[in-house]
């Protein structure tokens, strides 16, 4: 297999985490596809620097979260955090979450939080990637690492709270 | 599982476990995003070497270490090649050439995840003349192009997406995008109510592109006038 074709097939593999990373740091669905197709030609660009022995989705992470990063910078928040919103807007008691709202949620309450501790909260707390590789990863210090995700777990507490009373006041 | 730093309330965690799992993508969706991926490696493929070997490259000065040694190397090919010989005083941002880094077989280059491009490219010009670009670049080119013609059909701000349609026809008119391009247009005109250029650019996609997989949504349009 070709060093194009390897890289094609782990694109092709991995190609619902992209899709939903990118989706968890922030980026619109109407965006998502573009952006996937950055992720993809840096990811053919550093190929040979990738060690295929290792673990290729934290690698993809960091590939998406530089792109996200680069595009948030250049659309400087221009979505207002009051528009993005669950999706279903109907009645939600606790007892009936779906997983659709849920997601839904998680997503709205993600946005709020910033863009650096988001990311570390998303690789440890949905990828479920040790915090020193997240450290690796992300180029910060592991300190660092765990400050931004003690903080992102503060703010995501607090964003799901909002969140959760804003869909009950309706 | 130890969640030390900061203990994630049960609700929290509860919503996350839901987030975890990774959904599917739509078909539709996933055979665009391989296609795509794959026309970008072809385009490689087809095109022929830079004349000189000499490019500039989309490398931000964070990684400036790493783009000296690979300009030593003369490792980098990059957008702008054809013309760096008779460069003019029309010079131009380094970050914001949509140009693709290639390191050499020999290369060691320090492992660095290259950054996205994220701005448009600037009018690559030469004696009033386009320049070529790269034909990876002129992918990442038209990627960009076409960017604000997605966003706006998505919005349904449909008449704003024919500008970006129509730079994109002038620029890339057999383009590697041009049957996305051309998707896009059929559904702004419908959406603006252009039945009939919508008509006629539908049974145009259908002819240039008889097994695309947005045919479907360029299906919206009949080809009969109904």
């Amino acid at each position: 297999m070709t060093s194009d074709e390897g890289c094609l097939d782990a694109f092709q593999r991995e190609l619902d985490y992209v899709y939903r990373t990118l989706r968890r740091l922030g980026t619109s669905s109407s965006e998502v596809e573009d952006l996937a197709q950055e992720v993809f030609l840096a990811l053919r660009r550093s190929w040979r620097e990738y060690d295929q022995d290792r673990p290729i989705r934290p690698y993809l992470f960091g590939i998406a979260f530089r792109i996200a990063a680069a595009h948030q910078r250049k659309r400087k928040r221009e979505v207002a955090f009051e528009t993005v919103e669950p999706a279903d807007s109907g009645p939600w008691p606790d007892q009936a979450l779906q997983s659709k709202q849920a997601r839904a949620i998680v997503l709205a309450a993600l946005d709020r939080i910033p863009l650096p501790r988001r990311a570390v909260l998303v690789m440890r707390d949905l990828d479920d990637v040790p915090v020193g590789e997240i450290a690796s990863m992300l180029e910060i210090p592991l300190f660092t690492a765990y400050s931004r995700l003690r903080k992102a777990r503060r703010e995501l507490e607090a964003a799901v709270q909002l969140l959760l009373r804003g869909t009950r006041a309706r | 599982m130890m969640r030390s730093p900061g203990t994630l309330s049960a609700k929290v965690r509860e919503l996350l476990d839901e987030e975890v799992a990774i959904p599917a993508l739509p078909a539709a969706e996933r055979s665009r995003a391989v296609a795509r991926a794959r026309a970008a490696i072809e385009a490689d493929f087809v095109a022929p070497a830079a004349p000189t070997g000499r490019a500039s490259a989309a490398v931000p000065p964070r990684w400036a270490a790493s783009m000296a040694l690979a300009l030593a190397a003369s490792v980098v090919v990059g957008a702008v090649a054809y013309g760096v010989a008779h460069w003019t005083s029309e010079k131009v941002p380094v970050k914001a050439h949509p140009a693709v880094v290639v390191a050499s077989p020999t290369s060691s280059i320090p492992a660095a995840i290259p950054t996205p491009i994220d701005e448009p490219p600037p009018p690559l010009r030469f004696h009033g003349l386009p320049l070529r670009l790269s034909p990876a670049g002129a992918i990442r080119a038209e990627l960009l192009l076409l960017r604000p013609a997605r966003a706006a059909v998505a919005r349904e701000d449909f008449a704003a997406a024919l500008h970006p349609i129509a730079e994109h026809t002038r620029r890339f008119k057999k383009g590697r995008l041009a049957e996305e391009r051309e998707a896009l247009r059929v559904k702004a005109l419908i959406g603006l109510g252009r039945t009939d250029e919508a008509r006629r650019a539908a049974a145009r996609f259908r002819a240039h592109f008889p097994h695309s997989v947005l045919l479907p949504a360029v299906g919206q349009i009949s080809p009969g006038g109904e």
